[in-house]
């Protein structure tokens, strides 16, 4: 069986010879254990995953050793590796290669010269085990964003690897996706044995099952611990890593603020320490008072007049195709100005449709969609662009055609606005990035350059589509900050997300979609606490206690009240 | 270098040329007059053997692998982006591209490979062989053309007016003649040239379009190509060597 | 028993090539007749009722061409009438025209069939073996054709939803496409880049590949690929002796059907291309009374 014993490993990017990527790293990781990576983009935790598989290796100067099975790695010959490590990949697209499912399980074991007998005995096996029998014999083209990446982990583990190595690996996909993925990372740890080392931001749905978690920063590593005493040694050494940690860990230590054990991983742990801690001492105060804030804000957000509104749909009916099935259903919603409004729901139900539809893309056909007041169609396509509407798309690279950062923005420009440049690359902090080919930043970058490129089209009204998909926690901050200095400066904004979080925290008014239409408007706190599955971790956490607790902070504050 | 250009002259090559083509030209003499589709035909697929066979012999790397499906998969899918305009085919200008960056046998094949998979998608027909071939051939001779310094992307002009012509004068009649062949049984000369004239308007909208593309995307994109060959080394086996030689010279 | 189409994709294959070479070569009327009839029986036993149409269609634009080859080729000695003050509308220029007609209508269905029944991983199935390298690259083709052409449509709506769409003249319009293949290229390098290192990871390039398909080859391939390429053989001496001799202009000679060669040729070529029919057509009777007996 299989294990890694890294020492003093030091490397440097050809590109960046003075600082290095990793430094001084040491880790010991045990036969059949689970290890959790984190960190914040940039960190070293891809370029130290990559060295544990020689052909992923990125070129550079190395020092340092790695050992796999007490041997040197680069001794182990590519098919051994090839076969017993495996490795997973952030992007489920272009990790496949073929065009058939069944043929891309079956690719590896193709590379490695195996039989067709026993290829055929282990794909059947693999598409068992992992409930692919449905679409086994399906073009890859058509699956979900999921089943791809399932279909990506099925593959590799087809070649029964010792050690499974995921990089960011449900980055691109849905929430639901994404725990349904992981739970099945944890069923190979736990019923096959192999060792997991994964790289991972939610960590809500890794943590309880992690044996040890390595927290980088720099190129180093930060903290390496258990689990449950990985938070306290964060907030020892006041790493602003901590802020990293899923909610009951920030919560726990934001009402306890000492002690090391007994720290809750998951809402269940979570909602059970809380029953402990008020069992004897019911709490006095059990919500939040907002009536007096609430009141004031829902009167200007939710009641606004029509008229007022930059956005206001009625009853729009959209379908893609003449015979296929309607996408929008009589879909109504207005968006209050100088405002963030969410729009969040399943996978499917129309949502990025919905957006579409605002932008004139997908032409609704049935139903009004006014755009400050003016009826879209009556809009001439340059008037409807120009300081007007705006959207940033889900993926930010789609907007990008140049060879630098500099070069993207002043597409947006005529020539002798320079100022203007310089202005957005100050408001969306991009400054330091003009000179880089956009394809080498990192998620949160691409997604400020590109909303620096929306936004030089002067919009009132902006769009965002799963603007926080695949980004850490720090970028969301700094993102939420450029959104809300936006909303000051008049504009207003709509975005779709599955960012349940996200919403409850930065969102003024947060709508929910389903099957093609939006059922329910309300601000934040109503909005949460009404919910019981769709809502955010604190609120699951502590709904049998309090009523409104909807984000860490509100939680914590309310435990602090009544102790 | 040198010794590279003996050893494509590999077993397969010599026996296409000096065996199977012979006998495919005899054995269609025995057949009446049907021969000649038959016998072109075939000659197509021989003359595309030694392009595959060499490539095959080569044991390309994952990354090889890649960039050629790449570039194909973006030459075959790449009239989508031209719905509002439904007469520009751009599939040639992009294997030509190919070509430039990374020589005749990949610019052939991306050529080939996707006028094969635009048939796997449109239907295949008596036509496959002859657009793989006529596209091969685009891409095989854009990357002549360039090492020859007749496609030069620092003047795109002339390179796009010969990028017209080469699809005017050896492109489109190569397509053209699946139809001479086809439709015409005995080859009758009233009828040819006929064929062939019928066959320009059609030819000089595909040059337009193939010389456009080449316009406007020859050079972002090979410096594109350039940056992700210095990058991650794809196919510098066979280009590398090509690339420094001419930089040298200039 | 099996489909056509459930045997062994070599079968089809080897089907096709008989079928559509032999049916581009023989101009002989019977020949011509037989090649028809069988690729017409197929087409309606795999699309039933939809293949009227096609057909009729196909027929209808066949005897139009038939019709319009004698203005072009006026070889021919029986003169039907002259127009233009004496060029000559021939008797056998209309048959050659009707044969030449005949012939591109039965490998047009040979074709439309032959896309149904060689799907693209039969193809890989057969060329995987012969040349490794080259059907990898074309079964990443056509993974990433689709994924590209959906690229490019988001693309397009995400350029378009900041002002930078398809508006105003040709010239910007063919810019703008151009960009999107441009910005296209990039993105799909990148993604080519983790494709090329997925490939790696999992032992590309480590050694000899075996090349692995759902296929199998049963005793009942067997047979009947030998019997194919008896068939095929048959058939294709004969074919050089002379059995499909035809020649419609400048005077009409057609191969008469008391010729050895001739029957012994046109028996073998019909008991070729009446196999997938047959097939097909069994195995629909089988199903029909398995389901009876529920």
């Amino acid at each position: 069986m299989a294990s890694f014993k890294i020492k003093n490993l030091n490397f440097y990017y050809p590109t960046s010879s003075d600082t290095p990527s990793l430094k001084n790293v040491n880790l010991d990781i045990e036969e059949g254990s689970y290890i959790t990576v984190c960190g914040r983009s940039g960190s070293g935790k891809t370029t130290l995953l990559k060295h544990l598989k020689t052909v992923l290796t990125p070129h550079g100067k190395r020092s340092g050793e790695i050992l796999f099975d007490g041997r040197p790695l680069e001794t182990v010959g590519l098919r051994e590796q090839s076969s017993r490590i495996g490795f997973v990949m952030q992007n489920p697209d272009s990790q496949i290669v073929t065009d058939k499912v069944w043929h891309e399980l079956a690719f590896g074991l193709e590379s490695l010269g195996m039989e067709k007998k026993a290829i055929r005995l282990r794909v059947a096996e693999m598409a068992s085990y992992f409930g692919i029998q449905d679409w086994f014999h399906k073009d890859v083209s058509e699956l979900s964003g999921g089943q791809k990446q399932l279909l990506n982990l099925a593959s590799v583990m087809a070649m029964q690897p010792d050690v499974l190595i995921l990089d960011e690996p449900t980055s691109q996909l849905d929430p639901i996706a994404a725990s349904d993925f992981l739970n099945t990372v944890k069923k190979i740890n736990l019923e096959l044995r192999t060792t997991i080392v994964i790289n991972e931001h939610r960590l809500e749905d890794i943590l309880y099952a992690s044996d040890k978690v390595v927290v980088m920063e720099d190129g180093m590593v930060q903290v390496e611990g258990k689990p449950r005493e990985i938070g306290s040694r964060l907030k020892e050494i006041n790493s602003q890593m901590f802020s990293m940690m899923p909610t009951p860990v920030q919560v726990f230590y934001g009402v306890k603020n000492e002690g090391s054990g007994g720290c809750p991983l998951t809402v269940r742990e979570g909602g059970d320490w809380l029953s402990e801690i008020f069992a004897e001492k019911k709490p006095t105060e059990t919500s939040i008072d907002r009536r007096d804030v609430a009141t004031e804000k829902a009167d200007r957000l939710l009641d606004t007049d029509p008229k007022d509104c930059p956005i206001v749909v009625k009853e729009g009916w959209f379908r893609y195709e003449k015979e296929s099935p309607d996408v929008l259903k009589g879909v109504s919603l207005k968006v209050p100005p100088r405002s963030i409004s969410a729009i969040v729901g399943g996978n499917g139900t129309g949502k990025s449709t919905f957006l579409k539809s605002i932008t004139g893309v997908c032409k609704i056909y049935r139903g009004k969609i006014l755009i400050n007041g003016k009826k879209l169609d009556k809009y001439k396509y340059d008037e409807l662009f120009r300081n007007n509407i705006a959207m940033l798309p889900q993926d930010p690279s789609n907007l990008f055609v140049k060879k630098t950062v500099r070069e993207e923005l002043e597409e947006m420009v005529s020539k002798g606005e320079a100022g203007k440049v310089e202005d957005m690359g100050k408001l969306c902090q991009i400054e330091h990035l003009y000179k880089s080919h956009p394809y080498d930043l990192s998620g949160g970058e691409q997604q400020r350059v590109a909303l620096g490129k929306v936004l030089l089209t002067d919009p009132q009204i902006l769009l965002l589509d799963e603007p926080t998909k695949g980004i850490d926690s720090f970028f969301k901050k700094t993102f939420a900050g450029i959104l809300s200095e936006l909303t000051k400066k008049g504009v207003t904004i709509l975005m779709v997300t599955h960012d349940v979080e996200f919403c409850a925290k930065y969102a003024d008014v947060v709508s929910m979609f389903f099957d093609g239409s939006v059922i329910t408007t309300n601000l934040p706190h109503d909005f949460f606490s009404k919910n019981s599955f769709y809502t955010t971790a604190a609120n699951r956490m502590s709904r049998h206690i309090f009523e409104n607790a909807i984000t860490d902070e509100d939680l914590i504050e309310l435990c602090k009240r009544n102790m | 270098m040198q010794k590279k250009y003996v050893n494509k002259k590999n077993v397969i090559t010599i026996l296409v040329i000096f065996v199977l083509m012979p006998i495919t030209l005899v054995a269609s003499w025995y057949f009446g007059n049907r021969k000649y589709y038959l016998s072109s035909v075939l000659i197509m697929i021989y003359a595309m053997i030694p392009f595959f066979a060499g490539f095959e012999r080569r044991k390309p790397e994952a990354r090889d692998l890649v960039t050629l499906a790449v570039m194909s998969a973006i030459a075959a899918a790449s009239r989508v982006a031209f719905i509002a305009l439904p007469h520009f085919k751009p599939l040639v200008g992009i294997t030509m591209i190919s070509g430039m960056a990374f020589g005749p046998q990949a610019g052939f094949l991306t050529g080939a490979i996707s006028g094969l998979v635009s048939n796997f998608i449109f239907g295949q027909g008596p036509w496959t062989p002859w657009q793989m071939f006529a596209y091969g051939m685009a891409g095989f001779i854009s990357a002549w053309f360039f090492r020859l310094n007749i496609f030069d992307l620092n003047h795109k002009f002339r390179t796009a007016v010969i990028s017209f012509l080469v699809v005017l004068g050896i492109i489109g009649p190569i397509l053209d003649t699946c139809a001479v062949f086809t439709m015409a049984g005995e080859i009758d000369m009233k009828i040819v040239p006929a064929i062939y004239m019928s066959g320009i308007p059609v030819n000089i909208v595909h040059g337009t379009a193939t010389a456009l593309t080449l316009f406007f995307l020859g050079k972002p994109m090979m410096e594109k190509l350039d940056r992700i060959k210095i990058k991650y080394g794809m196919m510098e086996t066979e280009e590398k060597v090509r690339v420094e030689e001419k930089n040298e010279v200039r | 028993m099996k489909r056509f189409s459930e045997y062994n994709p070599i079968i089809n294959f080897m089907f096709y090539i008989g079928a559509i070479l032999f049916g581009m070569f023989f101009v002989h009327p019977v020949f011509l007749f037989v090649s028809l009839a069988f690729a017409i029986t197929f087409h309606v036993t795999i699309k039933g009722r939809e293949s009227f149409r096609f057909i009729t269609g196909l027929i209808m634009f066949a005897c139009f061409l038939a019709a319009i080859n004698p203005l072009i080729n006026s070889r021919g000695e029986k003169v039907l009438f002259t127009y233009f003050g004496g060029r000559p509308y021939t008797m056998e220029a209309l048959l050659y025209g009707f044969a030449i007609s005949m012939m591109f209508v039965a490998v047009i269905i040979w074709f439309s069939t032959y896309n149904r029944i060689m799907t693209s991983d039969k193809f890989l199935y057969i060329f995987g073996r012969i040349a490794p390298s080259s059907s990898t690259v074309l079964t990443m083709t056509l993974r990433f054709v689709p994924n590209y052409k959906n690229k490019i449509i988001q693309l397009s709506n995400s350029r378009s939803s900041i002002g930078l769409g398809i508006s105003g003249d040709k010239k910007q319009k063919i810019e703008n496409a151009l960009m999107i293949i441009s910005s296209l290229i990039t993105w799909a390098f990148e993604g080519g880049i983790v494709t090329a290192d997925s490939m790696k990871s999992r032992g590309h390039g480590t050694g000899e590949r075996t090349a692995f398909a759902l296929y199998s080859f049963e005793a009942k391939d067997k047979a009947l690929l030998i019997l194919i390429i008896v068939l095929e053989l048959i058939t294709l001496i004969c074919g050089i002796k002379g059995a499909a001799e035809t020649e419609y202009t400048p005077k009409l000679h057609i191969q008469s059907t008391n010729s050895g060669y001739f029957v012994v040729g046109i028996i073998a070529y019909t008991l070729l291309l009446v196999i997938p029919t047959i097939l097909n057509i069994m195995e629909e009777i089988r199903w029909r009374v398995s389901r009876s007996r529920i």
